[in-house]
């Protein structure tokens, strides 16, 4: 069928020059085409396309990694039902990802806002100081976090007593009720600079005669933010929100790096417990690739229905 | 998302767009600007603490005010000498740079192929690429580890680096495509009537003209690479190959009370991103905002 078409648009672009050194050029054309495509397509065959495949069927065996995986059905999915750790993983990476999402789509909002209202020299200043932790490698956010949080010697802790506020003192990551908390806050460090730029940048794309009718009309300050910005950003804030979606269904190195899931399960997400089930964070565990690449294939549906929140999401917004 | 991206880079309708909306704002400026940088301070609060740390000597750490009252930097030299560091920022540089260029090559290749030239299945193929643009690197962590092992490369760089050129090159490729579409049909049709080889046309008149599509791919792929740790923690396994990443994430265990050396250890591996970032924030801003898009 393509192949059709453009024959067709061949044609028509190169009527002045018709005859047999069209086909010979449309023949080199081609050849350099699958040429050009050819290198990316067998990488991605081999180490994107064959691995989802090989994924999903390893999903429903049983496999330590030695001789052959046996066929057990659908019984992966069933235990993961039955397992406690599954549960937590689930509610960790559930409320993980629609925490951060709204913690780090509201407040980037915000900031962006009141970025537009300053000088630009100290927008300039802000935003470059907001952006840094976004480029820093979560190995590096993690292990400079856990050293803030440390219970005795962090931070944090001496903070709060220099301030009179040794109550409130905390064991921040081993505390199973504050260590998700915990672990949001260094993520929503290093995902505010980056969504305030995209934010940002959306403001920045905003019809200014839309403010000026506002301001006619008599609207505050606030009304204009409600009524004018927040829905000319409709797009950015689909994209914004998606995109944290994402992020958040495949949180591992943070996690990984500050806790590894602990204590005794409390911060285990999807990725940290299917890292663990296949090489093994507990010692001397034998490796159950099978129960831990059924997880693989939940996280692809996770982050496969993230991209259909941002298609309904964006096609609802630019309506 | 291109549309992001170009608004960033435009500076000038920026400035007067700014302008503007600076006007919405007449009274209460300072009282904002007054947040913004108690925000900014809380953000950078963190990093500041950092560097501060590396430089106490190890005696004063835990006690003493927020400022040291003495620097020393001999922290620097022990973090450098007890985990060979040299070695490991020499590895991370040499495998981003692989990394880098193979992306390159690749991409621009095949998102050159798709913007401007003709054949089969081109729109399938395309397609096929780019589904899977979505997929998180965890849940293919077990097929690949195992696909490497098949292959013979696992436990070696290369096998690293084709790991990390195969996930990334299908966005990098849909980006170059994005800026090989903006040059006009008839520069290709041109050189091509003037008998130029297909390669000849695509490395002498197209690639240097997509420079700008070049820097934004080149600097989104130095940092993702620069900074990625779970491939490279489970690909290799003999500590003379491991890159930064996983050698400081193991530096935690082992200089547990020893914070100047770890920090000192932090600090090293994020000066050159830092540099990169200040040195080219145009470019850096505007692949990031990309990358974040992508992934």
């Amino acid at each position: 069928m393509s192949t059709s078409s453009s024959t067709v648009r061949v044609g028509t672009r190169r009527s002045s020059r018709p005859g047999a050194g069209l086909w010979k050029l449309q023949r080199s054309e081609r050849i350099a085409g699958y040429g050009f495509v050819v290198p990316i397509t067998v990488l991605f065959a081999l180490f994107v396309g064959w691995p989802i495949i090989f994924a999903i069927y390893l999903s429903f065996t049983r496999w330590s990694g030695f001789g052959s995986p046996s066929l057990i059905g659908l019984d992966n999915y069933a235990r993961m039902f039955s397992d406690p750790v599954a549960a937590t993983a689930f509610w960790n990476t559930i409320l993980f990802a629609v925490i951060t999402t709204v913690l780090q789509t509201a407040i980037p909002l915000v900031i962006a806002v009141l970025l537009s209202a300053v000088w630009r020299g100290l927008s300039v200043v802000v935003r470059t100081l907001l952006f840094i932790p976004g480029i820093i490698s979560f190995v590096v956010s993690g292990v400079l976090w856990k050293l803030i949080y440390d219970p005795n010697l962090g931070t944090l802790n001496n903070l709060l007593k220099s301030i009179g506020l040794g109550a409130w003192q905390q064991h921040w990551l081993s505390d199973p009720a504050l260590v998700m908390p915990s672990i949001m806050v260094v993520s929503l460090w290093g995902a505010v600079g980056m969504n305030m730029l995209i934010f940002f940048a959306g403001i920045q794309g905003v019809d200014p005669t839309y403010y000026e009718a506002a301001q006619v009309d008599g609207a505050s300050r606030w009304q204009q933010f409600w009524y004018v910005t927040v829905p000319s950003l409709r797009v950015v804030t689909a994209i914004v929100i998606s995109l944290n979606l994402m992020n958040g269904f495949k949180v591992f190195d943070l996690i990984y790096v500050m806790t590894a899931g602990g204590p005794n399960h409390a911060s285990e997400v999807f990725g940290t417990y299917l890292y663990s089930l296949a090489f093994g964070s507990t010692a001397g565990s034998i490796p159950q690739l099978g129960y831990g690449s059924a997880f693989s294939v939940v996280v692809m549906l996770l982050c496969g229905a993230a991209v259909l929140v941002q298609i309904v999401l964006s096609r609802r917004a630019s309506r | 998302m291109t549309s992001i991206a170009s608004r960033t880079g435009s500076a000038s309708s920026v400035r007067s767009r700014e302008a503007r909306s600076r006007r919405r704002f007449p009274v209460g400026r300072s009282f904002v600007a007054f947040i913004l940088l108690a925000i900014a301070a809380f953000t950078i609060f963190p990093l500041i603490w950092l560097v501060l740390t590396s430089i106490r000597p190890a005696n004063t750490v835990f006690t003493g005010g927020f400022w040291p009252t003495s620097i020393s930097f001999s922290a620097y030299a022990r973090a450098w000498n007890s985990t060979d560091f040299g070695l490991h920022f020499a590895n991370s540089l040499w495998i981003t740079l692989a990394t880098v260029l193979g992306v390159v090559v690749f991409a621009s290749l095949a998102g050159y192929a798709f913007a401007k030239l003709r054949f089969p299945f081109k729109n399938v193929i395309y397609v096929l690429l780019l589904a899977t643009l979505m997929m998180p690197s965890t849940s293919l962590i077990i097929p690949l580890y195992l696909q490497l092992k098949n292959l013979g490369l696992l436990n070696t760089q290369i096998g690293l680096v084709v790991l990390y050129v195969s996930s990334s090159a299908p966005f990098s490729m849909f980006l170059m495509r994005a800026f090989f579409e903006t040059l006009p049909d008839e520069l290709t049709q041109a050189a091509r009537i003037d008998g130029a080889g297909e390669f000849a046309i695509f490395w002498r008149i197209v690639l240097p003209l997509a420079r700008p599509g070049l820097a934004t791919v080149i600097i989104f792929q130095f940092l993702q690479t620069w900074n990625e740790f779970i491939y490279a923690n489970t690909v290799l396994q003999n500590t003379d190959e491991l890159p930064l990443q996983p050698v400081l994430f193991g530096l935690v265990g082992q200089y547990q009370t020893d914070w100047p050396t770890l920090c000192a250890g932090l600090t090293m591996s994020i000066v050159p991103v830092v540099l990169v970032y200040v040195w080219m924030q145009r470019q850096f801003v505007a692949g990031m905002t990309l990358g974040a898009v992508k992934n």
